[in-house]
């Protein structure tokens, strides 16, 4: 065990208690000293006492770590969101699962002062790491380490496997799962139909890092419609395109998750319905395509891959297309390195264009954004849903 | 040959007619006219309408300061809309380059998120200067023609957002010229028409009054937004959400369980450079009509039915009309009046109030007050709130403490500490928060009881950047949302509480000012008049 005392700068975070137990029980007594170790409290100028140290209390976190390089870099983004992070974090990391059953757990509590005259902020991480049989049973080693009443998050960073044990023993203790699905392998969609199945069998929230980085997209594109001439052709749309980066063009091999969930929200929220799902081409560079519905009008969806240096999947434009009452409205919406710009034309008369300056958020904020917003999503929840009638 | 005339079909008379008719016709959207769907679950689900903003009072400070900041950081977040500009009026002699260059200095300073190089020439590029006086006919003849272009040239469809950011002397007469003009008039297809006006509303119960008679004549009640920026700040926003979205505190607030209720606005800061503006005000009119009793209402008020403008407004106007108007017996009992003297503030010295720049050496003008107010109702009749507010206080805190009564019965009779009463404080500013206190015993083999509190801490709970404050009214002003600014009838109310103050301080005779120290919390009279009741002001 040891124990630091140090005082920290505001802002940054401090290990504060590190220690090492071999058992569940030798975890959990660990975790309990923390909170007698660390002063709670301490002498203020007057003779008052001024509180030093308080633990957060928003959330458990359970990290599903495939490997030890994930939980570390995992475990970075936690201690990074200091002040405002989950009040405790387990990361599980199976390891050598035809070996005999064992179990390792760091247990460290790190603490950050918000601002010089604000109490620290303590919140407790456990590295567990789990030997053999194990790693078989997580219902049992994660459960007794949750701190009661509050809310269960389980983050399964990478290629999560929804259909294994792991996932039936974890899922129906969880409130909300947190994947990033344009992190899949092929081109993600199996991984999308079996993560909307998700809701319905766990009653679970699913929050995906790729549906909230579009954020600034749904902004833009949206942003077009609030002007009022352009609102009515929003019941007009003809044609949706979507281009996402690509390195060979070969289908199936471009993550398009993205790009599908943009047609998914704009679908969802307009009302449309599936003629026919969106399919892979056969020949490369052809993309995906599909058709739908809204009202009686017929609504072509193209996913067009492009070569790109950009990650593959992507998204690179979305382009929207309608005709009402012979005018023409076209609009694309582009990514730049800080944002993306909204370009509109009107009968082929150009409107201004609009920036939308949204720096690309990295998993923390992302981490930071979900654990804040606690409350149902029932927009995502529905766009997820449309997603996955989209690729049935 | 004869012609039959077309027969209308008989209206569905039964149930079931009624039924085969609507499924006879044609599926209604799912959304209603004119809303974007898109926006729903978005930040905002409605964003303003396209509208040109007129500002009077453009190169004043509190439009370089604030109005101009927060206006660039709703263009900054896309929170105006694309067909948006505003038209800057004042007396200086600029042209739109040199007014923007000024405004763009100001911005650098008083922005709390810098814009970037475009978004800041997007954003000035939308303002557009117009010279004149505010009392002359011409102004607003060429504002008008302005205008009209500026809707043609930025689709604007007539919305029209005014903004008083000038001395209260000057809104009588530019309502009257806008009335002139017929800028006021909301159009039939859309183009409505909207005045925001800053505090202060009035200096009396009777300027008031005829304010608000000059301002009625030619807006709408409807049409009107008075400003009090404290009801824009999170924390008092958050009141409304914390009493009314948790079951847990409304059965307790009431007589029964309350014992008393502080209500703080202190400030450090001296009155700066505004000597000759506050020697015309004085505490009570800049802070006690507004602040503290928005802040009172909204502590005090009943649940309302919706959260719709009129029906938050109606509750809390309840509460100013139950405050009787303090009689000239009460105001020298209740209330305490102070000035500062020169003191040490965060460890600097600073001059009396006397000696600040554009004060009257004689100055009777009071930088501090305190009163004691009961809300004569139901809920709240015999539970006393103490309001004070001051400038140089010992630093700056505003906060509602509300003070639970004691145990009925002291079942821990042996131990060492009586247990102290259970209090809840919502920290307005600084450190923004809800604290409760209660009762714990220390761990050992006696019985010892330790207050201990529970603490939230909007910093450390959300990592989000709350809004400035007249960012969120600006911006509810151009949605058209009224809940968080003050209708006629509650200034007036407001008004009628403290005018007999005023006219109580005019019958006493000269005050012996200065009373308090810079960098203390107030005259003794202020400790005397809690203390008179057995009670203590918190020590913030």
């Amino acid at each position: 065990m040891s124990l630091s005392s140090a005082p920290a700068a505001p802002g940054q975070p401090m290990l504060r208690w590190h220690s090492r137990a071999k058992s569940i029980d030798g975890v959990a007594a660990e975790l309990g000293r923390i909170w007698k170790a660390i002063s709670l409290t301490s002498g203020g100028p007057d003779g008052d006492e001024r509180r030093v140290a308080a633990r957060s209390s928003v959330m458990n976190l359970v990290v599903i770590a495939g490997r030890g390089e994930v939980g570390e870099r995992v475990a970075a983004i936690v201690e990074g969101l200091s002040g405002r992070h989950p009040s405790r974090t387990l990361i599980v990391t199976p390891a050598d699962p035809d070996g005999p059953a064992w179990l390792d757990a760091q247990i460290q509590a790190h603490c950050v002062l918000p601002s010089d005259a604000a109490p620290e902020t303590c919140s407790e991480l456990v590295y567990l790491t789990l030997g053999g049989e194990s790693g078989q049973h997580l219902s049992g080693t994660v459960a007794p380490l949750l701190i009661h009443d509050l809310p269960v998050t389980v983050w399964w960073p990478g290629e999560p496997h929804f259909e294994s044990r792991s996932a039936r023993e974890l899922l129906p203790m969880a409130d909300r799962v947190l994947v990033d699905g344009s992190g899949w392998s092929g081109d993600g969609v199996p991984g999308l139909t079996a993560m909307a199945a998700l809701p319905a069998r766990f009653d679970v929230e699913i929050a995906d890092f790729a549906m909230l980085r579009q954020a600034r997209w749904r902004e833009a594109i949206a942003s077009t419609f609030d002007r009022p001439a352009l609102l009515p052709f929003l019941g007009h749309l003809d044609r949706i395109g979507v281009h996402y980066a690509a390195a060979d063009g070969q289908p199936g091999t471009a993550n398009v998750v993205r790009p599908m969930y943009h047609v998914a929200w704009l679908a969802s929220r307009l009302g449309m319905t599936v003629v026919e799902p969106i399919r892979a081409g056969t020949e490369p560079w052809s993309g995906y395509a599909g058709l739908l519905r809204h009202g009686r009008r017929r609504v072509p969806v193209a996913l067009r891959p492009m070569e790109s240096p950009a990650p593959r999947g992507t998204t690179l434009n979305v382009q929207l297309h309608a005709t009402r009452n012979r005018s023409q409205l076209w609009v694309e919406v582009t990514a730049y390195a800080d944002g993306v710009v909204v370009q509109a034309s009107l009968d082929r008369e150009p409107l201004p264009e609009r920036r939308f300056p949204a720096p690309r958020k990295r998993e923390a904020d992302l981490l930071a954004e979900t654990i804040e917003a606690a409350g149902k999503d029932p927009i995502g929840a529905d766009v997820l849903a449309t997603a996955a009638r989209l690729v049935a | 040959m004869s012609t039959k005339a077309p027969v209308a079909p008989a209206p569905p008379k039964t149930i079931r007619q009624e039924r085969l008719a609507r499924d006879g016709r044609r599926r209604r959207p799912s959304h209603p006219a004119g809303v974007n769907p898109l926006r729903e679950g978005l930040r905002l689900e409605r964003v303003p309408d396209p509208h040109v903003a007129v500002l009077f009072g453009a190169t004043g400070d509190l439009s370089h300061r604030k109005v101009f900041p927060a206006l660039a950081q709703l263009w900054r977040t896309n929170l105006l809309p694309a067909d948006w500009a505003l038209v800057a009026i004042g007396r200086r002699p600029y042209d739109d380059g040199t007014f923007r260059m000024d405004i763009a200095e100001s911005l650098h300073r008083n922005c709390r998120v810098q814009l970037d190089e475009e978004s800041e020439r997007q954003f000035l590029d939308r303002v557009f200067y117009h010279r004149g006086d505010f009392d002359d006919n011409t102004l607003y003849d060429s504002l008008t023609a302005k205008l009209e272009d500026m809707h043609l040239e930025h689709d604007t469809r007539s919305n029209l957002l005014f903004y008083l950011a000038t001395q209260p002397s000057a809104f009588p007469v530019i309502v009257g010229q806008i009335g002139r003009c017929g800028l006021d008039h909301e159009v039939h297809a859309g183009g409505w028409r909207r005045i925001v006006i800053e505090k202060p509303f009035g200096r009396d119960l009777d300027s008031a009054k005829r304010l608000n008679r000059e301002v009625l004549k030619v807006f709408r009640e409807s049409q009107v937004y008075r400003i009090d920026h404290y009801l824009g700040k999170e924390t008092v926003r958050n009141l409304m959400v914390f009493r009314f979205g948790n079951g847990i505190f409304e059965p307790l607030w009431n007589r029964r369980y309350v014992d008393h209720i502080q209500i703080t606005v202190a400030e450090s800061l001296g009155v700066e450079e505004r000597g000759a503006f506050y020697e015309e005000t004085g505490a009570a009119r800049d802070v006690l009509q507004n602040h503290l009793l928005q802040l009172l209402s909204l502590v005090a008020m009943e649940p309302p039915a919706t959260f719709a403008a009129d029906a938050l407004r109606d509750e809390k106007l309840k509460v100013l009309r139950a405050i009787a108007p303090p009689s000239r017996h009460d105001v020298a009992r209740e209330v305490v009046r102070g000035q500062y003297d020169k003191g040490w503030v965060a460890g600097v010295p600073v001059k009396a109030y006397r000696e600040e720049h554009e004060v009257d050496k004689d100055s009777e003008t009071e930088t501090f007050v305190a009163g004691r107010f009961e809300v004569d109702d139901w809920r709240w009749s015999g539970v006393p709130f103490y309001l004070r507010t001051g400038k140089r206080m010992a630093k700056r805190a505003s906060e509602i403490a509300i003070q639970f009564r004691d145990v009925p019965h002291r079942l821990f009779a042996d131990a060492n500490t009586d247990p102290q009463p259970n209090l809840l404080a919502i920290r307005v500013q600084p450190d923004e928060g809800i604290l409760l206190r209660f009762g714990s015993k220390v761990p050992g083999l006696g019985l010892d009881i330790r207050p201990v509190t529970m603490d939230f801490t909007y910093g450390t709970a959300f990592s989000t950047d709350a809004p400035d404050a007249y960012e969120t009214l600006i911006l509810d002003a151009m949605l058209g949302d009224q809940s968080l600014f003050t209708r006629a009838d509650e200034v007036e109310a407001a008004w009628s509480i403290v005018t007999p103050i005023h006219e109580a301080w005019l019958d006493q005779p000269a005050p012996a000012f200065p009373n308090y120290a810079a960098g203390t919390w107030g005259p003794e009279d202020a400790e005397e008049l809690i203390q008179r009741d057995g009670r203590n002001w918190r020590r913030l």
